[in-house]
């Protein structure tokens, strides 16, 4: 009879996942990037209570919040391919649904739903920096922008690297959904791997310990920049600047 | 001629009436207090001039350049912001920056000055202020005091035509207040404009050459600190006063 448990699998395995690392990492670094800048600007609506685009934002982050990521997946999956349809049919154009590479629906879903949750810790961060200093930045002279980038940006990321942090890492385990889109990266390959040998739990154990890793990796990186960013606990001793 | 002309200046709360009709000239090289009771607009005044807060009505006259206080204008707030600096009660340093960055901030920003310029001038503002051995000091690692020096620090460092200061030394524990007092009278005395809201009394005695009693929006009373508080002809500015104990006139104490 063969071995219950294969322990040597577990790490043979680890480097066939591996290969599919870079899709894990594409998802995770676009859907990031979107999240952020589409956050910031969910951010800057509510902040400036712009009227009617502030009602879509607040209905925008509730319906994502509110509906698993899954779910999500599933909708973009489907729903592009229905809008284009649609659009095509009153445009008369013929883009063409299949032209679509899949990873595109996993990462506007992610995206979408990483920008969501960060929105509301941009918010707070950024209504987080005291109003005096901003109306002493406007005393100085400073136009808006220059205020926004110099005086409330760096104050702002600040407070939300932290939580920025944690959402990252659930953005790293959220990319295992992406399968549900025909992506395959390394959960999708863990999958394959394990319809040959049959040998499902060992292909799990080896996919657990990958994410660990990164998710310790980015715990770390945003402990030291969180550190990098923050005003010092101790006075510096003559540091010029 | 005068430096800055108000003109008309209204600001309201909803029906409140805070600045009614205010008309101020100040003389280059002039230091004005404000006094007068709380919530009678003092700082309004003053964030008005600044256009922290938009008045409905009103007109200033500073550098010889016009500039209604309701323009919408972007640009003609940014120029009436160059040539007024605010200190603050609260001090509002950027507190993710030093004492040193703190002043250079406005000059490489705003004026557009190279960064080893601004750094010479931040330097030379803050050895005037006596901060030169804290340049690299965090607002955090600051007293309340020093972290107010800075601020007339970057206050100064932009040459502004007028100095606002608005109650500069209100929320600051008592002995660090002098040392703040010592920091403005120093700039009065190199010839910069003021014009300050302060419950100093007997600071603003010493220091101000002229005084401005402000109640319910209007200037009740406009002297010299002798004829404001050795001879005060206005009934109400000698009830202020003998509520602070600076009219020494028995005549009136309780």
């Amino acid at each position: 009879m063969s071995k219950i448990f294969d322990w040597q699998l577990v790490f043979t395995e680890i480097p066939l996942l591996l290969k599919y690392l870079p899709v894990t990492i594409q998802l995770t670094l676009i859907a990031l990037i979107i999240g952020w800048v589409a956050g910031l600007l969910i951010a800057i609506v509510k902040i400036h209570r712009i009227p009617v685009l502030q009602q879509l934002c607040t209905l925008f982050v509730s319906v994502v919040r509110g509906t698993p990521i899954i779910v999500q997946l599933y909708l973009t999956y489907f729903g592009i391919p229905i809008f284009l349809k649609y659009y095509n049919f009153y445009n008369g154009t013929s883009y063409n649904v299949n032209g679509i590479p899949p990873i595109i629906f996993a990462i506007v879903a992610l995206g979408l739903n990483q920008s969501a949750f960060d929105s509301e810790t941009i918010r707070a961060a950024i209504q987080s920096v005291e109003k005096g200093q901003v109306e002493a930045a406007k005393s100085l002279g400073m136009n808006g922008l220059q205020i926004f980038f110099r005086v409330l940006l760096p104050q702002a990321v600040t407070v939300a690297i932290p939580s920025l942090g944690n959402s990252l890492i659930g953005l790293v385990k959220g990319t295992s959904l992406a399968f549900t889109c025909s992506v395959v990266e390394i959960t999708a390959q863990g999958k394959i791997l394990a319809g040959n040998s049959y040998r499902y739990f060992e292909v799990y154990c080896s996919l657990a310990i990958i994410y660990w890793v990164i998710t310790i990796f980015i715990e770390r990186l945003f402990t030291y920049i969180e550190k990098k960013m923050s005003v010092p606990e101790q006075i510096a001793e003559k540091k010029e600047a | 001629m005068s430096v800055v002309e108000i003109r008309g200046l209204c600001k309201k709360y909803g029906s409140n009436v805070v600045l009614d009709h205010v008309d101020l000239d100040i003389e280059e090289g002039d230091v004005v207090a404000i006094i007068g009771p709380s919530g009678t607009g003092k700082s309004t005044l003053l964030r008005s001039i600044n256009l922290l807060e938009k008045p409905e009505e009103g007109t200033i006259r500073i550098n010889n350049k016009e500039i209604n206080l309701t323009t919408r204008s972007a640009k003609e707030k940014l120029e009436l912001r160059r040539y007024t600096e605010m200190v603050f009660q609260q001090f509002n340093l950027f507190k993710n920056r030093t004492a040193l960055e703190n002043v250079m901030e406005g000059l490489t920003v705003v004026k557009k000055i190279k960064k080893s310029e601004a750094k010479t001038i931040a330097e030379k503002q803050l050895e005037k202020v006596g901060m030169g051995d804290r340049l690299s000091h965090y607002p955090r690692h600051l007293s309340g005091g020093q972290q107010q020096r800075v601020a007339i620090a970057r206050a100064l460092a932009m040459e502004p035509k007028l100095l606002l200061m608005d109650e500069p030394t209100s929320a600051l524990d008592p002995e660090l207040v002098s040392e703040v007092l010592v920091t403005i009278k120093k700039a009065a005395t190199e010839g910069n404009t003021i014009l300050l809201v302060t419950h100093e009394m007997n600071f603003v005695k010493n220091v101000a050459n002229r005084i401005i009693f402000l109640e319910n929006g209007k200037i009740v009373a406009d002297g010299t600190p002798k004829q404001i508080f050795d001879n005060p002809d206005n009934e109400r500015l000698k009830e202020f006063l003998v509520k602070i104990h600076m009219l020494e006139n028995t005549e009136y104490a309780i």
